[in-house]
């Protein structure tokens, strides 16, 4: 039966494919991503090209409007918390996986142990890591128990993508994925193409673009170039110099913010008057406009986009104030001396542009700045090393649940993989925001983790760099925050 | 022949056999792949516990012992990146690059023999500048840069190609355009200056003033006397391109073969897909060099083989 099901699958997208001029009436779009899915089980990676796949054939238990704020998916209603350690999660009924297994309560508490057994070796584990177990307590409702209080908890049911369990145990489930999302699987030719076709028994709203072919361009200019010839509707990161020369491009406010991390503890950025000038040199909006062509933003003096739980909107950019910088270089008793820049080149867009940039202004502001760019292993050793920690390293951080708790507890707190501070005061406000269920209550402990990270300047905050999408001109997609590519949300003439 | 074979096969699988050691060694002095694989803000005992899981965290001499064990099986364990046997992409790959290979190089074959006798025929005359000139240009034109400038012509502008990927036989003529332009070029100038050579020769003089048809004297005694060289390069580029020659113009046209692999490999530090890669190409390379000698041998009885 299954074997007929997906013959009869693969038939209705052949017919659909091979209709030649016809098949813009049919709604269908080709995606070009920058990277091919290493696996289409949801569960195992990381990895940007699984993710854009996975997410149009899986549900989670809740999602994000395109603006980033959490509403139910699979769940019926938010999660309610009925013990410090013990979130309550309802379902919503009558949903069933693409194969007709029903999504219940023991789904997702498959999908929750499944995720989390150390056996697993999930790539995902650093985002369910609070979990200790889930129990079904009905049909339709489940338990979620973590290691303590846990209030970002809703963020991760947000990357939870729930799997069949019958159907999941099966050796060949990472090549032929079935879900209960709006799209389901037809065909994955490796190195070729990837083929979705609507799910016509979704429970959610229909969507309207009727089938999806992903292909997989790693090279920007080949994928601007099937662009413009007509062959892809839709192309990811897309240069900023080249949007003039697509049909239609989109521009969201993206994940990733470059900062340099000052060093707190040693060195001549020991000193707050010399983190404070850095910060004072450095005239970001020309970076922004420059480097960008304007599609990036001055970060708001914090790893946080407006978007993001945590975000203090009476923290602004240090200003650019060249002469105060020099001032308060030599007031520092620093003028001349050398200080290190450590980066690395094409890992992230423009990276080498920055720190060749950021080195500029500092030399203006009085210092000599030794650059260094590493080889991206290298570079980690250097961002990794907890013992001779440099100056001032480069990085560009992402945070993919929109909570200040990831990249706070990685860079801020004292400790963190990539924090050159041992403020206590400042670690111990992100681990009580950590722990702290009454929603208000956190966001006010971030907004002073914000703020006092701020003045001691642990950190230059540079950009909020945006996601641009090239478009064809009879796409229609606005884009969202979390850089979810959703079919569904698409339309087409 | 037998000795020959014999030799032939235990030369290279020392050759093999060296070219992995390399391997095995460079790709654990250079570079971490648990740092590389797991996302930045990972935990020390995340780092670990992945370190443990690849085995990293044994002694060398061990992992040594126990990569050739697995090594003569074709077993090089499972790609950190793609999560499946490393030597399954390396067989679902390799055969794409085979075939824009022979695309691309037959295309050049087929045009360079001709062009190259037709210029040697009247050194000096406009089809021989013509030539030399189209196959300098050739040669001088980056492969990447003609690459988009067929995308750009051929696709973008009259769209009567696709851009990219694989599937169909249009989709191959574009990479195997580009791929073969640059062999045409240095096969052209061969053909033409080995057979100048051979056209000087006493024996192609007296065939003749003997009377023998010209197509017969140019087509069969000169061209398979000058054949050697020219084999010696049409086995040049195709180890070239197997070896990952390939590279820039299967990235330019997305095109799903062993080149584009072994960039991302690279990329990725997935050091268990790397060593898959250049084993697989050291015995494309070996294999193709025992072909070549019997080659030789065919077309000139007179070689010793030893």
């Amino acid at each position: 039966m299954k074997k007929r099901g997906c013959l009869f699958l693969a038939a209705v997208w052949m017919g659909i494919f091979l209709t030649g001029p016809g098949w813009a009436q049919t709604r269908q779009i080709t995606i070009a991503l920058g990277s091919e899915p290493t696996t289409l089980d949801p569960q195992i990676r990381e990895d940007g090209g699984e993710r854009a796949v996975n997410d149009n054939i899986y549900d989670t238990v809740l999602t994000r409007t395109p603006e980033g704020d959490l509403i139910p998916s699979l769940a019926a209603q938010m999660p309610e918390l009925v013990a410090p350690d013990t979130w309550e999660v309802t379902l919503r009924p009558g949903i069933t996986f693409h194969n007709g297994e029903p999504m219940t309560a023991d789904a997702v508490v498959y999908s929750i142990q499944r995720v989390i057994d150390p056996d697993f070796n999930s790539e995902q584990i650093s985002f369910f890591s609070t979990i200790k177990a889930a129990r079904a307590t009905g049909d339709l409702t489940l338990h979620v128990i973590t290691d303590g209080p846990d209030p970002i908890l809703p963020s991760r049911l947000y990357w939870l993508k729930v799997v069949p369990p019958v159907h999941s145990k099966d050796p060949g489930f990472a090549e032929n994925p079935v879900g209960t999302g709006p799209y389901r699987f037809v065909t994955w030719q490796r190195g070729q193409h990837i083929d979705l076709v609507r799910n016509d028994d979704y429970w959610g709203d229909a969507p309207q673009i009727m089938a999806v072919r992903y292909r997989f361009i790693e090279e920007p200019g080949t994928r601007l170039a099937g662009l413009m010839a007509g062959e892809f509707d839709l192309i990811t990161n897309l240069l900023p110099e080249f949007t003039s020369h697509v049909p239609k491009s989109v521009n969201v406010l993206g994940l990733e913010h470059p900062i340099v991390i000052l060093n707190a503890d040693s060195g001549i950025t020991k000193d707050p008057q010399v983190r404070q000038a850095l910060n004072l040199a450095v005239n970001k909006m020309a970076l922004a406009n420059g480097l960008f062509e304007g599609y990036a933003q001055v970060a708001q003096g914090q790893l946080l986009s407006p978007s993001f739980f945590g975000y203090n909107d009476q923290v602004t950019a240090y200003p650019y104030d060249p002469d105060r910088a020099k001032k308060l270089i030599e007031a520092a008793g620093v003028k001349g001396q050398t200080i290190e820049l450590i980066g690395t080149s094409g890992r992230w867009l423009k990276d080498r542009d920055l720190v060749e940039a950021v080195a500029g202004y500092w030399e203006q502001a009085g210092l000599k700045v030794n650059v260094r760019i590493f080889e991206f292993n290298e570079y980690l050793n250097r961002l990794f090393d907890r013992k001779t920690r440099a100056d001032a390293i480069f990085v560009v951080s992402s945070n993919e649940l929109l909570d200040a708790d990831k990249s706070f507890s990685a860079y801020y707190k004292s400790g963190g993989v990539g924090a050159s501070n041992t403020d206590a005061t400042l670690a111990s406000l992100i681990d009580a925001a950590r722990s702290e269920t009454d929603e208000q209550k956190r966001e006010n402990l971030y907004h002073q983790a914000v703020k006092r990270a701020y003045d001691q300047a642990y950190f230059v905050w540079l950009l909020n760099i945006e996601d641009i999408y090239g478009l064809s001109q009879r796409l229609d997609w606005p884009g969202r925050v979390d850089a979810r590519l959703l079919v569904q949300e698409m339309t087409c003439q | 022949m037998g000795r020959f074979i014999y030799r032939r096969l235990i030369h290279g699988l020392i050759v093999i056999l060296g070219v992995t050691v390399i391997v095995f060694v460079v790709t654990r002095m250079v570079g971490d792949p648990v740092q590389v694989m797991l996302p930045l803000e990972s935990t020390p005992e995340q780092r670990a516990a992945f370190e443990k899981k690849l085995g990293l965290d044994r002694p060398i001499p061990i992992q040594f012992v126990e990569f050739m064990g697995n090594m003569a099986r074709l077993d090089f364990g499972d790609s950190l990146w793609q999560k499946r046997p490393a030597m399954e992409i390396v067989f679902e790959k390799l055969p794409m690059t085979i075939l824009l290979t022979a695309v691309g190089i037959g295309f050049a074959c087929v045009l360079a023999i001709p062009l190259g006798i037709i210029a040697a025929l009247r050194p000096g005359g406009v089809v021989d500048r013509v030539t030399v000139f189209g196959s300098l240009l050739g040669l001088s034109v980056p492969q990447f840069w003609l690459g988009l400038l067929f995308i750009v012509v051929f696709a973008v502008q009259f769209k009567i190609l696709p851009t990219s990927g694989a599937g169909t036989p249009s989709h191959i003529l574009l990479p195997a355009l580009t791929m073969g332009l640059p062999t045409l070029a240095r096969l052209v100038m061969l053909v033409r200056s080995s057979m100048i050579d051979e056209l000087n020769r006493q024996y192609v003089k007296t065939s003749f003033a003997k009377g023998l048809p010209f197509v017969r004297v140019v087509g069969l005694h000169a061209l398979r006397n000058a054949g050697l060289p020219i084999m010696t390069l049409v086995g040049w580029e195709v180890i070239r391109s197997l070896a990952g020659y390939s590279v820039v113009v299967e990235t330019v046209f997305a095109w799903p073969g062993i080149g584009l692999t072994a960039i991302q490999a690279i990329e990725r530090e997935d050091l268990i897909l790397i060593q898959a890669i250049v084993f697989t190409a050291a015995v494309c390379v070996v294999v193709i060099n025992i072909a070549m000698d019997f080659i030789y041998k065919l077309i000139d009885p007179r070689l010793k083989l030893t």
